[in-house]
């Protein structure tokens, strides 16, 4: 114990320079954490997180009762997870190897640069751009199809719309870390297969997707932890929070969100806030678990 | 995984072009024009006639032009102008700083023989797993702390984290050779001025991924803009962005605007050109910036989603 006393106050320098990230951690991550306890408290605006009298398991025993709305977005949650994982995954892959099999490099350069700028637009941003496509009296869907479907009140069709919304944003981008993966295959490879006769399309499925595999199995898992989590902004502000779509597009974020401004039923609300953190913890070990038996080197700990 | 020099994409294999090469480019051809012409469309919006918007909805080929939406919203509003500044400032001071405490605590935890680093690393970890949740945020940062309506919590949430960190650790174990920092031990350079010195300037790769990556998060953050700010003074871009009806409106209606010049709009607002107009102000400095930083942030990505 001396020991390690004289040597933390060897590094006192280090201490000093890791102490203000440390201490941003703290206020910003830790000190939530402890909140977390409202779950089991009936809140109360006037006695605080920590001043609330206990209830127990009663926020918990109305959470599961409520179909409505706690299965529902949990539902969804998932939905979208499994939706986004498969589709988002497959075309990453698809993008990544088709412009790697691109001869014309720059002009694949070009367009590489042009299809990544739709993840920097925020989804506040993004709603209007949709908008512009799928507004039901101005909308470039409605006019050129001359329909005049109301989309904003159409729940049945958002699967699709925040699919193919969060494809447009996400998959240049996406595409850009198996690309990485792609340029360090040996071009030996392809040279040796090309020599024994394979065409283009068996040295993708010999050479290129075989070398993919590890770096999709590593991604696949880790996304497992994040399960429980959305893209808030998805789900928010391109479907304008509008309430006729909740069946469809309430996902456990928005609802928390929703919440806060309602400044309503927080104790419902702090249940599933615990919920999703312990589900998402155990996900996160799970998957960390996972990938340390197959790819020892990326586990994140 | 495997090592390599620059992300320029695949290998240069040597291969004539057949007609399977110009069927795959005419495809991603397509796909280009799928991601990049929603943004296309905000450009050519911004400048469509407000009338001819109403009455044939957007297009990417109008008609009629006009620069009625551009001049409303350049001239008059004024609260853009003191949102971008909130914004810049935001994203600057939160990036800067960021950065700074970042590197601090990433070089601590990478000193072998400091046995603190072990808890700090588990410390650093734990915010990835498990978090309070934005309820649970929310009364805390509101009733504990009372930074409601405070600039610190478009900064402070989006400073420090550990994916950040460890993106930074990971370039300093792998990128910068120890000797380096022994010999400026060696040499007689305190701790500090072997960080500030040495190491910092070294970092500069990973700082330039890391920076670029926050620097869009602290620009394109609404969800804390709009839970915490009140003050239309303190209000970043994104949340005008989202109360843009009520905006320009605002911007519009009130004595800002001469009754002239009004006259001269055709007497209405030109809300969706005026609107895409404020989306191009939104994302326009990003899209300008991001080419430059195209081949770090790719950097950046590849060590982070993959450590090393």
């Amino acid at each position: 114990m001396k020991g390690f006393f004289e040597n933390t106050w060897k590094h006192r320098a280090h201490v000093l320079m890791a102490l203000p990230a440390f201490l941003v951690l703290f206020f910003i991550m830790y000190v939530p954490m402890a909140g977390l306890v409202m779950a089991f408290k009936k809140y109360d605006f006037q006695l605080g997180i920590f001043g609330s009298p206990w209830n127990g398991l009663e926020n918990f025993k109305i959470l599961m009762a409520s179909k409505a709305t706690f299965i529902q977005m949990t539902e969804n949650t998932l939905m979208y997870y499994f939706i986004f994982t498969a589709v988002g995954t497959l075309l990453n892959v698809v993008l990544a190897i088709a412009i790697d099999q691109c001869v014309f490099k720059r002009c694949a350069k070009t367009m590489q640069t042009l299809m990544i700028i739709p993840v920097f637009i925020s989804y506040a941003a993004v709603q209007f751009i949709v908008y512009a496509f799928i507004s039901t009296d101005t909308g470039i869907l409605n006019k050129s199809l001359g329909m005049t479907t109301r989309f904003y009140s159409t729940a049945a069709v958002w699967p699709l719309l925040l699919t193919i919304v969060k494809i447009w944003k996400d998959t240049g981008y996406g595409s850009v870390l198996y690309m990485s993966v792609l340029a360090g295959i040996d071009s030996e490879l392809y040279e040796a297969a090309e020599i024994d006769g394979a065409n283009k399309w068996q040295q993708i499925w010999h050479i290129t997707l075989p070398s993919l595999v590890p770096m999709i199995t590593v991604m696949l898992l880790l996304s497992v932890g994040s399960v429980m989590k959305s893209d808030t902004g998805l789900f928010y502000q391109v479907t304008r929070n509008s309430g006729i779509l909740y069946s469809k597009t309430q996902v456990i974020d928005s609802y928390i969100l929703n919440a806060i401004f309602k400044n309503s039923n927080f104790g419902f609300t702090a249940a599933t806030s615990l919920f999703q953190s312990v589900v998402g913890l155990l996900l996160m070990l799970f998957a960390n678990g996972m990938v340390k038996k197959i790819e020892p080197e990326n586990a994140l700990f | 995984m495997a090592k390599k020099k620059d992300l320029d994409l695949a290998p240069s294999r040597k291969e004539k072009a057949g007609v399977g090469q110009y069927i795959l480019t005419f495809f991603l051809l397509l796909y280009t024009l799928f991601a990049f012409l929603p943004v296309v469309l905000t450009f050519v919006a911004a400048f469509t006639d407000e009338k001819y918007i109403t009455q044939h909805g957007f297009t990417f080929f109008p008609e009629k032009w006009s620069l009625n939406g551009v001049n409303a919203v350049l001239r008059y509003g004024k609260r853009l102008l003191t949102s971008y500044g909130v914004t810049i400032f935001v994203t600057v001071f939160g990036t800067l700083v960021g950065l700074l405490v970042m590197s601090m605590f990433a070089y601590s935890i990478s000193r072998k023989d400091f046995r603190l680093s072990r808890f700090l690393s588990v410390y650093l970890l734990i915010p990835m797993l498990f978090n309070g949740g934005q309820l649970s945020g929310y009364i805390v940062f509101t009733t504990y702390y009372h930074l409601k309506d405070s600039l610190w919590l478009l900064i402070l949430p989006l400073m420090v984290t550990t994916m950040n960190v460890i993106i930074l650790r990971t370039y300093i174990a792998n990128s910068i050779p120890a000797e380096l920092m022994e010999a400026a031990k060696i040499d007689g350079a305190g701790e500090y001025r072997t960080f500030f010195q040495i190491t910092l300037p070294l970092m500069k790769p990973s700082l330039a991924a890391v920076g670029f990556m926050m620097a869009t998060a602290y620009w394109n953050d609404w969800q804390n803009a709009l839970l915490y700010i009140t003050t239309d003074s303190k209000k970043p871009l994104q949340l005008l962005l989202i109360n843009i009806q009520k905006s320009i409106e605002f911007l519009l209606n009130n004595s800002n605007v001469p009754a002239s010049a009004r006259a001269a709009m055709g007497g209405t607002i030109p809300q969706y050109s005026a609107t895409m107009t404020t989306v191009i102000i939104v994302i326009g400095p990003i899209m300008v910036a991001y080419p430059f930083f195209q081949k770090y942030f790719v950097k950046g990505l590849t060590v982070g989603s993959v450590k090393g």
